[in-house]
């Protein structure tokens, strides 16, 4: 009898704990619905807005009445969007390159070698990294014009500007690169390979998730600028990038019952590349980003 | 000829840590020496120094004549087996083996006179399948390492140190992280690796037993200096002084504080009570040194007390306080009168199942040990009382 009671008592505490967990479950994944909802809202409006066909400033209503490609086509064919576009995808491109290369070399260097000054290094370069950079705007805007790099040049200017900083973003890197044995660059070098080819050869192919994680991060800061971009060449639409370019195509209020629908479809042309790369990539980015943080 | 010459070698890291003290050894061709010490006795420093993994504080480390202190690693034609293999994990068993080989782009002379410039596809094949053969790995060639168990991975990083022409085969505890059984059948294997090799190998270990197995020499350091260097048999029968008597052999040497005392041309020990004759060459050495009678460190090898079978003057009582048999052998822990430990080897084949049955906790067990087992050392400096296995010959001033 005494057992019959224990096991029933068990039982309901079992159920009470079921019921407990089932509405704290509920409950979480009612809010990270709404967030989820709260977060796409803007997305999906971007992506109705370019539809549209009926008008081309903002509306009242959300769903578009005629849907259709009108907006992607003019922004191709009557603004100078596809040049933006190219201006973008270069200094993005060639930023993303050389940025991953100095990143990856440098916090190859400062997790390997040990040299004099290489910890204050490491956190004058971490503290210099907490200002932001558009303190450093105006006499960089002064240093390019000098050198010729801003308004209808400022493809050049840019990547010079986004790469010059890059090697102080190592830190993540850094993390990662201290969790591959040493004994590896050690066995390398006693194979005969020297510090170079021991980066290429035998820890780039085992930090693929930092490589990605560098390289799409680098590729999307310029993919993305705007403020550094506007600024160094604001007076030719001929040197701006996507963001500088969108913007400017809103810029008055004319333009932005003109051309608000067509504003949107760019919008959702700039995020296609990222998104296809983030999906594609999205398993090392996870990797990358976490794999430095368990043993730094 | 691959010679190794270590001269005042020394290695003092940051904060004026000294690991390795004014290292002097001279390797001969085709030698197969054994640094052995406890952790953090810079022996694989020392390694690492001669590997060019570590920078030299002090000294030079000459490889066939040739001061290498300034080299890279990949310019002192070596090769190194590391104890956690340090296999490339994204690469198959045969490009792991094949790794230096690609990297090599030095020019050779072949066979027939020809001078090329690294390997070709082919060469490499026939090399890194040979190695295979040698090591039983044909099978996992196309394997990445993960899917290899811990003694085939350690069989790919000695094909990987095999594949390339070295002067010198360094190994830094290549067995440590292999379970008894499996360290027992690599140990073998390194023996026959060794005869196939046929080069200079420097191996670093912290187990004696391998050292002694393996090794034509042994370096016996302790905190960054050489305590000994010799043939297993001399550092087990000559060891100069207590670290090395203590160290080599297992169990460990038994060490009594007692006095030495010589009556006219004999020398006695009397350790706890019993009166024991030294005899034999080391009687003939300490007399012949003119050692007089006086406190000393006594060393005894447990394999060489034996059981009495009753009470005399060159008897120790003692009490049995835990035996383990071995299979083979008990090792029986006894306590004398005066409450110090030793410990006794005893073959098993010696003992009527009756006597070893007998060895309980407890019993009373008389002990005793020939004159010419014993090791004399002295109380403040450790040093053997006999002198060191090879006395230092003096140096010619420069």
């Amino acid at each position: 009898m005494a057992d019959f009671n224990e096991s029933n008592v068990q039982e309901k505490r079992h159920a009470g704990m079921h019921a407990k967990k089932v509405v704290s479950n509920t409950i979480i994944y009612v809010i990270l619905v709404l967030m989820s909802i709260i977060w796409l809202i803007p997305f999906i409006f971007i992506v109705l807005q370019s539809f549209r066909c009926e008008s081309t400033s903002m509306t009242g209503y959300v769903f578009p009445q005629q849907w259709g490609f009108d907006n992607y086509v003019n922004l191709f064919s009557n603004t100078q969007f596809p040049r933006w576009f190219l201006n973008t995808f270069i200094i993005a491109v060639i930023t993303a390159a050389l940025q991953t290369i100095i990143v990856l070399c440098m916090s190859y260097t400062l997790s390997r070698l040990r040299f004099k000054g290489r910890k204050f290094l490491m956190n004058f370069m971490l503290i210099l990294g907490m200002f932001p950079g558009m303190l450093t705007m105006i006499i960089l805007y002064r240093v390019l014009a000098d050198l010729g790099l801003t308004q209808g040049n400022s493809i050049p200017g840019l990547i010079l500007v986004y790469v010059a900083s890059s090697g102080m973003g190592y830190y993540v890197s850094k993390g990662f690169f201290d969790t591959v044995p040493k004994s590896l660059d050690e066995a390398a070098r006693v194979d005969g390979a020297n510090r170079a080819q021991v980066l290429f050869k035998v820890i780039l192919p085992l930090s693929k998730p930092i490589v990605i994680y560098t390289l799409l991060t680098a590729f999307m800061g310029p993919w993305g600028d705007f403020v550094f971009a506007s600024y160094i060449a604001h007076a030719d639409p001929a040197g701006y990038n996507v963001a500088t370019g969108l913007q400017w195509l809103i810029s008055t209020p004319s333009f932005l019952s003109s051309n608000y629908t067509m504003f949107c479809a760019g919008g959702v042309v700039v995020a296609i590349p990222i998104t296809i790369l983030f999906m594609c990539l999205q398993k090392y980015y996870v990797e990358g980003v976490t794999g430095g943080a368990v043993k730094g | 000829m691959s010679t190794v010459k270590l001269t005042d070698v020394k290695k003092v890291y940051q904060g004026n840590v000294t690991a390795v003290h004014d290292f002097n050894l001279d390797i001969a061709d085709k030698e197969f020496i054994v640094f052995v010490g406890p952790s953090g006795c810079g022996k694989s420093t020392t390694l690492r120094m001669v590997a060019g993994l570590e920078e030299i504080s002090g000294g030079t480390v000459e490889i066939d004549g040739e001061v290498v202190n300034d080299l890279q690693p990949k310019d002192r034609h070596i090769s190194m087996v590391f104890q956690n293999y340090a296999l490339y994990p994204h690469l198959t068993v045969f490009e792991n083996m094949a790794f230096p080989l690609r990297l090599d782009k030095s020019i050779r002379t072949l066979p027939d006179g020809r001078q090329v410039k690294g390997f070709s596809h082919d060469e490499i094949y026939e090399r890194v399948t040979n190695a295979a053969e040698i090591l039983g790995i044909t099978q996992y060639l196309t394997r990445k390492p993960r899917a290899l168990s811990g003694g085939q991975r350690q069989r790919v990083a000695i094909g990987r140190a095999m594949v390339k022409d070295c002067k010198v085969f360094l190994m830094d505890e290549p067995l440590s992280n292999l379970d008894a059984k499996l360290r027992n059948q690599m140990r073998a294997e390194i023996i026959l690796l060794r005869k196939r090799i046929n080069t200079t190998f420097i191996y670093v270990t912290h187990d004696q037993t391998e050292a002694m197995t393996l090794g034509d020499r042994i370096v016996i350091m302790k905190d960054g200096f050489i305590m000994q260097v010799g043939t297993p048999s001399e550092v087990f029968d000559k060891p100069d002084n207590l670290f090395v008597a203590e160290f080599i052999g297992a169990p460990k040497m038994n060490t009594i504080r007692t006095n030495l005392v010589k009556e006219g041309e004999h020398y006695f020990v009397t350790p706890y009570g019993a009166k024991i004759p030294v005899t034999g060459e080391k009687a003939k050495k300490l007399a012949k040194l003119g050692v007089p009678s006086k406190e000393i460190i006594l060393g005894v090898r447990p394999e060489h007390i034996v059981l009495a079978k009753k009470s005399g003057p060159d008897t120790i009582r003692t009490t049995l306080l835990v035996n383990e048999m071995m299979g083979s052998e008990l090792h029986l822990h006894v306590v004398t009168d005066d409450e110090a430990q030793l410990v006794v080897r005893v073959p098993t084949i010696h003992l009527t199942e009756e006597e070893r049955n007998s060895m309980v906790a407890g019993k009373e067990v008389y002990i005793t040990f020939e004159g010419k087992v014993m090791h004399f050392f002295d109380p403040e400096t450790e040093l053997s009382l006999l002198g060191p296995a090879h006395p230092e010959e003096p140096k010619e001033d420069k």
